[in-house]
This record gives structure tokens, sequence and C-alpha cells, in this order.
């Protein structure tokens, strides 16, 4: 009898138990099989009124339907929360083409970004970076490097004068025999900084900067300076960068040369950047010389020099693809953003 | 520098075309930045001659033009009215494209035929100077003997390639067509012509240059002055190869001895002076400086004081030329000068730079008096003038030439290293390339041993060491060689130690650290428009702004003495541009005068300065940020009220190191936002960063951290408005004696419920012991300790 009644429970529940589709209909399921009044609860009170020597029996088959009926609704709750979590997920979907929350950042300024990328590179080669001052002396910056008053070379630079002894320096340059007197051979430095020319035009600033550097040592040479030069572009604009000599005139360097370096738009093939040319003119160096030496106290005779200078300005607009030199000076906020 | 390919080719026997030689010029160092063909537009233009002339049938104003161009006969319709019939033109076939942009086609006109177009001279880029009737108004009419059917570039001599080159300041030799036709014969390997300096003196005529003209120099200024005489003279056109050489470099033909001086000045680089001899008052030249009072006429029309710097050539009575510049119009050459007296003079280059330099004037004989004329180049530009005034026929040269010398100019020896010359440019060139190379430069060498032994012409003063001799050699050698040369970084050197600058790496920390906050970063003009001043509202030593003397535009003028100026302006034109909400910052120097006018170098500080321009923004704000960065030095610091003149009085705060004002930061000055134009919101601040360069590194010392939790309790109080926040958290911090970790602000709540001038302070207290877990009845016990102490001190009681 009860075995028949349970056979009956426990079919009837499997049964609904697979029709069930929520959890809520589950734990109706559950309060009425094994609730306080449910039906294997009632069952279980009918063993006292079986035969002794069945009631184990009896008991162990209720209790094995308890646990397998158990199982089935654990079995179906696990289930069916799965289930009731993916739709849930399903419906928080969102669209993930909608822009981002900007982090508020700035930025800093291309011509600062170079000088910083650049005296890491030199740093890294034993330059050690100086600066000196923007108002000069016309020794410093003219007579020191071998340009004498009234002398023809000092056409080559448009100068902003103050009084006839003190000016605005015309080229970092001026920072060279500051050095030369300061320090003993052999050394490296670099001198980053604002230079100033009597010029403007679209393509000319007043103001500009430069980076100047010196090497005074026993035994440098053009092929040094080459060497030299082509590690700092290839850091600078990329490993397959490559750099040229051509002939030039500066009066503190004998030979002097300008440096053509591969463009780093395309890479020599010709573009707008390079005028087609496949080569920018970027630098002015050659091997110190010897008088600008000797002005400045070093033994021209024991010690031999190179150095080097170039726009830093240019150098920016040709790594950010800058078109107008003037937009570097304007602090324009739409330019300044974009070089986050 | 302009000189043309035929007229180097008058020198050096080249074959190479002119591209070739312009590419080996900028190869050598002589960079050639234009290369342009006189005849780009004369392409399918010939002579011509009209046969006949004939009305067109059904046009007024045309008529029919039956023209032979060489062996054959074609139909052009002109309306032009200076033709005739068996004049000599310019015809422009099919496929001529003309200067003026008219290219030619066969066309109809009216329904006759025509095959081209006569040309007048504006169309094929000549003016009367040039050419005899290329002025009118109308078809150019050539003469009768040209040849019929030739190219009229060839006709015309405009079948010349001009070279712009840009000549180094230390190559004065090459600011002529004799010294680049040096360099192609260097370059090439090809000898040189010699120069024609001969001309003819009648053997019969006595008459002698000291019956025209005697020269005294009274100036050291003059190192030598050379003249001739020419009499019987022909002031006429020149001939027409003269003419086009002059035309083809720029300069515009004149007459037979205007042309001949500036010939001799482009083809050797001499300047010469040409006097109507009749002209000079006591036919007496004194070569000496100009004295006060005195006054020239000069060609230009305009008319120049003189003083002691400026040189003159005078006559006994006054200045005639201002030497070496401008002549005078007192005794120039006119269509009735009779006889010439010509000037070849050397003068000193700082001389001739200082005049030009006073009197404004630039002139093609200053110029290269200024970069410097060798002493021996006077006689072979006054023999050169004297062999074209006999080769032209345009006067008879006088016997005798008066030469006043100060300064012999010879030939110098040199001897330099070998070695050391490839120890220089780091590549061993070949001993027979090397000397090869200097032969070719006119400069004759003995190897003695490893040493060469080098005589120097006297036009290269440029050379003289083993330095200037490396250059020469690997210029002319190719500088090509180095492109596949890689050494290891300083294979050769000593070993350097790279160090970063200081300053540079405290600011690139501050840069950073602002960058991530939200700041741009800004390089402004250190130049600034004296106006700043004012509107910053500035009254102490940064009034005194260091001027340039020669600016460019006033707002460009003086140095900046505050970084202030440079952001306001730029708040000012980012607004104007319809930017809102940023932050910016620059590092920058302020150039600080001790006294005006600049005796000695000023003060150069540097600055980094920021402003903030958004709305909501506070004070606290823009100190928390300063006070971030100040956090990154050791700089002890203190924060006192400012008088900046541009920050707001009561919304401003200096910092201060050891009694020394190292920045401030504070609200715009509401005056000064309105003088710059920007809003009134907008908050500054400024440290200098020269000054926390200079102080120790930052060192940090870690203290110990309890592993025991953290106890937090929060706590209002009400105080009067006048009790400051510092002085509160200094008492809370010391009551707390060993138990504090960290005390905060975190709010201030004003209102009249409070009571008259009181506020309402809430501060975030952490507690901790480093040996066990705090128990509630510690912390109950601190907490009343500090409310009894804020009570006894400040008068603060619980909210």
């Amino acid at each position: 009898m009860i075995i028949d009644e349970l056979k009956k429970i426990k079919d009837d529940a499997v049964g609904e138990l697979e029709k069930v589709e929520n959890l809520k209909d589950i734990n109706e399921i559950k309060v009425r099989v094994f609730g306080k009044s449910g039906l294997l609860t009632a069952l279980s009170k009918g063993i006292k009124e079986l035969p002794i020597d069945q009631r184990p029996l009896v008991g162990a088959k209720i209790n094995d339907v308890r646990i397998f009926l158990q199982e089935k609704i654990s079995e179906k709750e696990f289930f069916l929360e799965k289930q009731e979590l993916e739709n849930k997920l399903a419906n928080e979907k969102i669209d993930i083409t909608e822009p981002g929350k900007d982090v508020i950042v700035g930025a800093l300024h291309p011509i600062n970004d170079v000088i910083d990328k650049l005296t890491d590179i030199c740093v890294s080669m034993g330059f050690s970076v100086v600066e000196g001052p923007e108002i000069e002396s016309d020794y410093y910056n003219f007579e020191a490097m071998n340009i004498p008053k009234n002398h023809p070379s000092r056409d080559m630079q448009d100068t902003f004068f103050i009084t006839d002894e003190i000016l605005l320096r015309s080229q970092t340059s001026a920072v060279q025999a500051r050095e030369m007197e300061k320090r003993k051979p052999p050394f490296k430095i670099v001198c980053p900084g604002k230079t100033y020319r009597n010029d403007s035009d679209a393509t000319h600033s007043p103001i500009f900067n430069q980076l100047e550097g010196l090497v005074v040592d026993e035994n440098v040479s053009m092929a040094d300076l080459k060497s030299m030069l082509t590690i700092l572009m290839k850091r600078l604009f990329g490993e397959d960068t490559a750099i040229r000599f051509r002939p030039s005139f500066f009066p503190f360097t004998e030979p002097s040369i300008e440096v053509d370096v591969s463009c780093p738009n395309c890479h020599g093939k010709g573009c707008s950047t390079c005028k087609g040319t496949g080569m920018l003119e970027l630098l002015g160096a050659g091997i110190v010389n010897p008088k600008v030496l000797e002005m400045s106290g070093i033994n021209s005779k024991k010690y031999k020099g190179f150095a080097f200078g170039f726009g830093l300005d240019r150098t920016a607009m040709i790594l950010d693809s800058i078109n107008n030199i003037k937009n570097l000076y304007r602090n324009d906020i739409r330019f300044l953003s974009q070089f986050k | 520098m302009k000189v043309t390919y035929n007229w180097i080719k008058e020198f050096v026997p080249i074959t190479a075309n002119a591209e070739e030689v312009a590419k080996k010029l900028t190869n050598a160092g002589m960079e050639v930045e234009e290369l342009m063909y006189q005849n780009e537009h004369l392409h399918d233009v010939v002579v011509g001659k009209i046969l006949k002339i004939e009305k067109h049938p059904a046009a007024d104003k045309l008529v029919v033009c039956q023209v032979d161009i060489g062996g054959k006969i074609v139909q052009i319709l002109t309306a032009a009215t200076n033709v005739f019939e068996g004049a000599v033109i310019p015809v422009s076939l099919p496929g001529a494209d003309l200067v003026n942009g008219v290219k030619i086609q066969p066309t109809k006109m009216r329904g006759i035929e025509s095959y081209g177009m006569f040309c007048s001279g504006e169309e094929l880029g000549i003016d009367e100077n040039y050419f005899e009737g290329a002025g009118v108004n109308g078809i150019l009419i050539l003469p009768q003997n040209m040849k019929i059917g030739d190219p009229i570039d060839k006709a015309l001599l405009l079948d010349d390639v001009v070279f712009d080159i840009n000549i180094t300041p230390n190559r004065a030799d090459c600011m002529s067509v004799i010294g680049i036709a040096r360099e192609v014969s260097a370059i090439f390997g090809i000898e040189m012509k010699k120069v024609n300096l001969s001309y003819n003196i009648d053997v019969y005529d006595k008459d002698t240059v000291r019956n025209y003209v005697d020269v005294e120099v009274k100036t050291d200024n003059c190192l030598r002055y050379m003249m001739g005489a020419i009499k019987d003279l022909k002031i006429e056109r020149s001939p027409l190869w003269m003419r086009a050489r002059l035309n083809a470099v720029g300069i515009k033909p004149i007459n037979t001895i205007v042309d001949i001086t500036n010939y001799v000045l482009i083809e050797m680089g001499q300047p010469l002076h040409a006097f109507d001899q009749s002209l000079i008052d006591g036919q007496k030249i004194v070569v000496r400086q100009g004295q006060a009072g005195e006054k020239i006429e000069a060609l230009n029309h305009n008319s120049y004081e003189l003083d002691q710097s400026i040189m003159v050539i005078a006559n006994e009575k006054e200045p005639m030329v201002i030497a070496g510049v401008i002549g005078g119009t007192n005794s120039c050459i006119n269509d009735n000068t009779k006889v010439c007296a010509l000037e070849s003079a050397i003068f000193d280059l700082k001389s001739i730079r200082i005049t030009s330099r006073k009197i404004g004037v630039r002139t093609d004989s200053s110029a290269r008096y200024e970069k410097g004329v060798n002493v021996a180049n006077a006689e072979i530009g006054l023999n050169r003038a004297l062999h074209l005034v006999s080769k032209i026929g345009c006067g008879k040269v006088v016997r005798g030439i008066i030469d006043k010398s100060l300064v012999k100019n010879e030939y110098r020896e040199i001897t330099v290293s070998l070695k050391l010359i490839n120890d220089i440019l780091g590549v061993k060139i070949p001993e027979k390339d090397a000397i090869n190379i200097l032969n070719n430069l006119s400069i004759e060498t003995k190897l003695i041993c490893d040493k060469l032994s080098l005589k120097i012409p006297p036009y290269r003063e440029d050379l003289e060491n083993d330095y200037d001799i490396a250059e020469e050699i690997i210029r002319i050698y190719g500088y090509d060689i180095y492109d596949n040369i890689n050494y290891n970084l300083f294979e050769n050197s000593n070993v350097t130690e790279g160090k970063h600058h200081p300053r540079l790496l405290l600011e690139r920390k501050f840069r950073n650290a602002l960058v991530e906050r939200g700041f741009y970063e800004n390089v402004s003009y250190s130049l600034v428009s004296s106006n700043s001043v004012e509107k910053l509202l500035l009254n102490d030593e940064r009034c005194n702004l260091i001027k340039i003397a020669n600016p460019i535009t006033e707002d460009i003028s003086c140095m900046r003495t505050s970084m202030a100026n440079s952001l306001f302006n730029t708040i000012n034109y980012n607004n104007s541009v319809g930017n809102k909400n940023y932050s910016i910052f620059e590092c920058g120097r302020t150039y600080l005068a001790e006294e005006l006018p600049l005796k000695k170098l000023p003060k150069e500080k540097n600055i980094l300065a920021m402003a903030i321009c958004e709305e909501n923004f506070n004070f606290y704000n823009i100190k928390g940020i300063i006070e971030n960065l100040l956090r990154k030095t050791s700089v002890n610091y203190k924060i006192e009220r400012s008088k900046e003149t541009y920050l707001h009085p009561g919304i401003s705060a200096n910092i201060l190191c050891d009694g020394e004002i190292i920045g401030c930061f504070g609200k715009i000055h509401p005056q000064v936002a309105k003088n710059y134009d920007i809003p009134a919101f907008v908050y500054y601040g400024e440290i200098d960063t020269g000054f926390l360069s200079n102080l120790e590194p930052k060192k940090y010392i870690a203290r110990q951290i309890s592993k025991y939790p953290i106890v937090e309790r929060d706590l209002a109080l009400i105080v009067d408005e006048n009790v400051l926040a510092e002085e509160l958290l200094n008492s809370i911090k010391s009551s707390c004696g060993t138990l504090f970790y960290d005390a905060n602000l975190f709010d201030i709540y004003r209102s009249d419920s409070l009571g008259l001038n009181k506020k309402s302070m809430a501060f975030n207290i952490k507690l901790s012991n480093l040996n066990k877990t705090l128990t509630d009845d510690e912390v109950n016990k601190t907490i009343q300790k500090i409310i009894k102490t804020l009570n006894y001190k400040y008068g603060a009681n619980l909210r």
C-alpha cells in the first residue's frame, strides 16, 4: 500500500519536475513533497502503523525516494538558475560602440617631447646635458665661435641685438665655448634651448629651438661623427634611417658639413615631406675648428672635436607631421590635444 | 651669385652639360640653388623675313603675310602695324610656348589660315636695354643681317644657362665667374685657359695717365688703389655678346664703359669705378676718410651725410664716391665723357661693411668688398677692363697705370700632415688622389717625408692649416665615401659619463605630473610687447623690460619679465577660437635686468607657470596641485598671503622658502582679467624650478606600518570663522600622540544656525597602534582628548 503510494508520489513528482519552468514552481513541489504536511512526511507517519518487521524496509524506501527527488530537484534548480542568469545577462546587453568616457589627461608639447627623447638618447651615449644663457655676449655667440666683429660670416644669421655687446643668442653653439672653458677633455655635451633670429615668415619663427652637441677628445674624426649621428637619427626616426654628408661652411667647424637624413615618412622614395628628394636637410656639423679650441683654452695639438647642431622645431614637425611652424608657438588646445 | 654656363666655358673647356656641372658644384660645396635655361620659352621661335603683306579680305585690322622662315614660306596673320615687307622679325611657330604663357597653334582667323605669330620683345622676355627695338609697342624688328631660319635664342644670344650659386662667406674668391671656373676646373680635372689681359697702346702716343690724374691715398682702409685712363671714348651701346652676359646675370646694360665695369665685376670679382676725368676737380684723386659736415649726392639719388668712419674717394675739394659702396653724381660717366679715369681698388672689408650698414646701401661692389677681395685682384680686374676696351674699340687706352699699394699679397707656403688629414677625416684618402686634388686647385705640392709643403695661391686666403686642407681634399674627393662607413660608437674615444641636467630632470617630473592631471604643455615666445607691464599691473623691477634694439614688430620687442603674460595671452587666444575648460603650463624663462641699458648679462630665471581656465575651479584646487609638485622635492616651504599684482589680493598666496618667495598662486586679479580680456575665474600659479633644482634631492624615510587595522572617526566642530584649518590639524595631530596616523579636513559648512561668524569643520581622523589592535575605549579616550584640547585652545564645540 505504502509502497504503491510512494511510487505514485515519486512518478508524479518526476513528471511535474520535467514540466516545471521556473524556480517558484519548483518551490511548490518541494513544499508539497517534503513540507511539514507534505506527501512524504504524511507517508512516513504511516510507517508506525505497519508491522514492526516491515518498518525498516519501508522507511528505507521512503528515504531512497526522498534522496532521489531531492537530487532531481537540485538538478532542475541548477538548470533553471543558470537559465535565468543567462536570460538576465542577455537583457543587460549594452551598445559597446558608444564612445568611452575620456580620462582627463593633457599632453607634452611636441618640441619638448623631442628634447626629452634626444637628451635621453644622448645621455645614453655618454653626453651630459648642459644649458646656457639666452641673452648672451657677443663674445660667446660670435667671437669665440670664430666669427669676429664685422666678419662676413656674421651675415649668415640675422641677429637680435640688445646692446653692441649683448644679444639674443642666434645659435646654441654659444654654449660651446662656455663649456670648453669649464671642462677638461675628454667630454661630450649636448645643449637644447631657445635661439633667436630676426627672421619671420611662413617657414621661419623668430624664436626656435636647437640642440647643440660637442665632443672633445684625443681621437675623434668625421667618421666618428658619421657613426654617432647615424645612431642618433636611427633612435629618433627608426632603424631604417640613413644619413648623408654634404659640404657646407660654418666658421666654427672645419671641415663643415650638412647632414641629410633619409625621409622617415617615405624612407627615401620621395614624398611631400621631403619635397620628392627622399632626404631631409636636418643638421649642420663638422670637426671643431682648431682656432675655436685654442680660443677656449684647449690644446688643439692634442685634442680634436666634432660638433653638430640642428633645429628641434623642424625635427618635431617631421616626427609629428606638423605642417605649419606657427602652430608650435600658438598653443591652441586643438593643436596640443593631438599629442596625448 | 649668378654666372652662366657659356661664361664658365670661356675659361674651362668642359664638355659636361650644365646639369652635370651644377650637380658637381653642389657636391663640392658650391650649392647651385637654381638652374635657369634662358631659352626655356624660346623653342620653336625663329628668325623670319616678311616677303609680302596683303590686306585680310574679311578683317580690317588684320593683314596676311607671306614669311620666309628659312627655306620654307608660311602664311601668318598679324594685327601689328609696325611690320613691312622685307622686315626681319621673330616668328613663333606651332609648338612654341612663350614666356607670357601663350602657346602657338595653327589657327584660322576669319577664314584665313595663320601658321604662327610674330613676336614682340616682351614676348621673348627682353627689353630695350637688351636689344634695340625690343621695347617698342609692336613687333620686334630685327637687323637685316640676321640669318633667316636661325633659332631666335641663338640669334639673340639667349641660349645660355644661368647658375644661381650660394657662395659661403669663406669663399669670397668664388664671387666671380673666374672663381667658379677655377672650381669647375678642379672638380673636373680640366686645366683653365689663360685669361686674356692684354690691350693695345698706341706706340707713337707719348700721352700718359699722369697727364690726366694723380692719386693720393690718405687712409689705411685703402689697401691698394690703381687707376688707368681711357681717352677718345665712344659712349654707346655695348656689343650684344656683352649685353647678353650682363642680362643673363641680372645686370641692366647701360653703355660701353659702365657695361665693361660691370662685366669685370661679375667675371673677375673686381669692383671698378669709372670717373669722367674732366669732372675730377684738380685732376687729383684723394682716398681718405670722410669728414663730419660733408655730404654726397649718390647715384641712387639719395644724399648721404659723411663722417670719419666712412671712406671716400674725393677730388681736391669734395667727395666723389663713397669708397667701395656707391658713386656720386658729380663725377660719373655721361654721354659727353671724353676721358675716363678707371679705378680698380682694394678696400678693407670691415670698413666697407661698416659703411654699407651705416648708410643702408648694399651694392654689387660692396657685397664683394665686404667679403674680401684679394689685393692681387685689382691688377687683374683693371687689365681685363682695358683688354675689353681694346676688344670693343670704345676708346684708346692711355699709357701707364697708377698703382698705390699698401699691402703685398703673394703665394703663401704652409706645411700640412697627410696623416693628420686622414685622422681628421677618419678615412684614408690615397696620397696620389689628395695631391692631385690640391694640384687641380692650383695649389703646388711638395712631398717631404709624410709632410706636404703647399704653395697657396693669393686668392685662397681661407686656407691656413691641416683642417682647411682636409676640407679641400674631401669636398673634391666626394663626401659619398662616408655613405658606407659605420664605426662602433666612439670606438676610438674615451668613455665619458652621460648626465642629465638636474633642472630639466626636475621639470620633466613636474611636466609629466601635470600632463597626467590634464594640463597641456605650452611653448610660447619669450619676446613680448612692452604693454605687458601695464597689463599685469607690475610695479617692481619687472617693469624694466630688456628691449631688442632691432625688433621685427612691437609685439615681440621685449624679453618677458613674467610668465603670466604668456599664459594669459594664450588663454585669450584659446577662448577667441572657442576652446573651453582647459589647463595649461609652461616651463620657461624670465629675464630680469639689474640695470638698464644692460651692462652685463641679466638674470634668467627658470619658472614653471600654470593657468587653469575652468569655471568650477577654486583656490584649494590649485593649492593642491602646487603642493603635489612641491612634495616631489625636498623643499621646506611656508604659505603666506601674496601681494602679486596680477593675482586677487584675497585669494592668492606666496610660497616661501627661507624667506625667499619661490612661487605664488591664486585667482587672477579681476582688473588683469579685464586687461587680457579673459575670464575672471582663471587661476594662475608659478614656481621657481631653478631654485628647487638646486636643493638636495628628496630623500624618503619610510615609517613603520602597523599590521593592525586603522580606526577611523569623523569629527565635526563648530569654531569661529577666524580659526585656521592648519591650526586645528596640528592640534589634532599632537593630541593623538603616538596613535596618530592621518587627519584630513573633508568639509566646511557655514550657516546662520551655527551662530554669527561661525563655521563647522569636519575632520576625518585615522588612528593606529603599532603593537596591537586598538580598543574602543582607547579610541574614545583619544577623541575626547582632541575635543577637549580644541575646545580649550580654539573654543571648538562638537556640532
